[in-house]
């Protein structure tokens, strides 16, 4: 099976969603993991030991429809250390739309990092609707995927996996909107000043 | 209102006019994006973080014509560009709408772009499709109604960018 390394590439890491991926993933995973946070640039210290680890595993969100800029940055590191012979990558991305094929671009990313420096690309999951999923009734959703996922790994296989909220676009924005509205109000911000249209400097 | 945001410096003796920003991202000081998303629920059109950033996406999002050059790494956006990008979420709100048939955050006061693309290096052809792909998905969330590519060597890079600041001119 072989060690595995979790890197969180979400710049909000210890509040991520990632995180709680990530989490979801370790109750599946046989043995204990091992977590590295890109934002925390220690990647000096992980690259001491990093050829010990037969997986890496991404999980990050889609940030403008890629990549975020910080793990952009990891990966660039990562290109100039020696890994295991044997290293497979894996990834969960989750991003906050509906559509799944959004977070697309971003495996490819991933899928050409991994071409480019030889490395062999094994499991994906795309997670949609992947800011509020959790804590939702749908969140058995990510944990059945996540179990499918695991298994895929250590069946040693090359897949992609996908989930979202099975609702219609219009239930989404209903919901997407009193998530929002709720958000704002832990911060006693109203939705009328959320509506607002103005950006600074105007 | 017209602008160039650009990784790489660009010709100094570009025309000089109130319409048009030019802006070298080398020269300006702008961190990760802490994803708090302060900017749609805290403090509504404005990021927590005050560094250069802040002076940037307003003028992005009044602009028309816009010019983005960047280096590209694997297929996306090279890390300064990809940082602006990021930082330039107080352009929208938390709500989502449906835009073209997908789920996609409401605009504030954003004028639609024409958006005139340069990546530059040596890029290749997996690379290209990559990246035009991510345009076109940028292109729902950041109110393209226009948008072309051109790949050049770093060697051509000034005088495109010459060339698309010229174009301005006809629009
Ligand atoms: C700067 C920024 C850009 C984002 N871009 C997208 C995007 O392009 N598409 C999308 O579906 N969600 C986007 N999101 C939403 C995140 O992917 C979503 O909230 C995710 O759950 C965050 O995960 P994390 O907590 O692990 O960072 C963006 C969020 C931020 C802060």
């Amino acid at each position: 099976m072989g060690k595995l390394l979790i890197v969180n590439g979400s710049p909000r890491a210890e509040k991520s969603n990632s995180k709680k991926y990530a989490e979801i993933f370790q109750s599946f995973w046989p043995e204990k993991a091992d977590t590295y946070s890109a934002v925390s640039q220690k990647s000096h210290a992980l690259f001491s030991h990093i050829q010990q680890y037969e997986h890496l595993l991404f999980v990050f969100p889609l940030y403008t429809d890629a990549v975020p800029a910080v793990l952009l940055s990891f990966l660039k590191e990562l290109e100039t250390v020696p890994l295991a012979k044997s290293v497979k990558i894996h990834v969960i991305i989750n991003c906050g739309f509906l559509e799944p094929k959004q977070n697309e671009v971003a495996l490819s990313i991933l899928r050409y990092f991994c071409k480019k420096n030889h490395l062999v690309f094994g499991m994906a999951l795309g997670i949609a609707t992947g800011e509020a999923i959790l804590a939702t009734p749908f969140a058995f959703l990510v944990r059945r995927k996540m179990k499918k996922f695991v298994k895929g790994i250590l069946a040693g296989k090359s897949e992609t996996l996908t989930t979202a909220m099975p609702l219609s676009k219009q239930l989404f924005l209903k919901a997407s909107a009193q998530y929002w509205k709720n958000y704002g109000k832990q911060f006693h911000t109203s939705e009328e000043e959320m509506r607002s249209l103005k950006i600074e400097g105007e | 209102m017209n602008l160039l945001l650009s990784d790489h410096s660009f010709p100094k003796d570009l025309p000089q006019k109130e319409e048009n920003h030019y802006i070298d991202l080398t020269q300006l000081q702008i961190k990760n994006c802490l994803g708090c998303f302060g900017c749609w629920v805290k403090t509504p059109g404005k990021c927590v973080l005050r560094d250069d950033a802040v002076k940037v996406y307003p003028l992005i999002a009044r602009s028309k014509n816009l010019i983005y050059v960047s280096r590209l790494y694997c297929g996306c956006y090279d890390e300064p560009m990809k940082r602006m990008m990021e930082r330039a979420i107080p352009m929208q709100q938390a709500f989502i709408r449906l835009h073209h048939g997908e789920t996609h955050h409401v605009q504030r006061n954003v004028v639609e772009k024409k958006a005139v693309i340069i990546a530059y290096g040596e890029i290749p052809k997996q690379e290209r499709e990559i990246f035009k792909k991510l345009v076109e998905r940028n292109s729902h969330n950041m109110l393209f109604s226009d948008w072309s590519i051109s790949f050049v060597s770093e060697e051509h890079l000034e005088q495109t960018i010459r060339a698309e600041v010229d174009a301005w001119e006809n629009c």
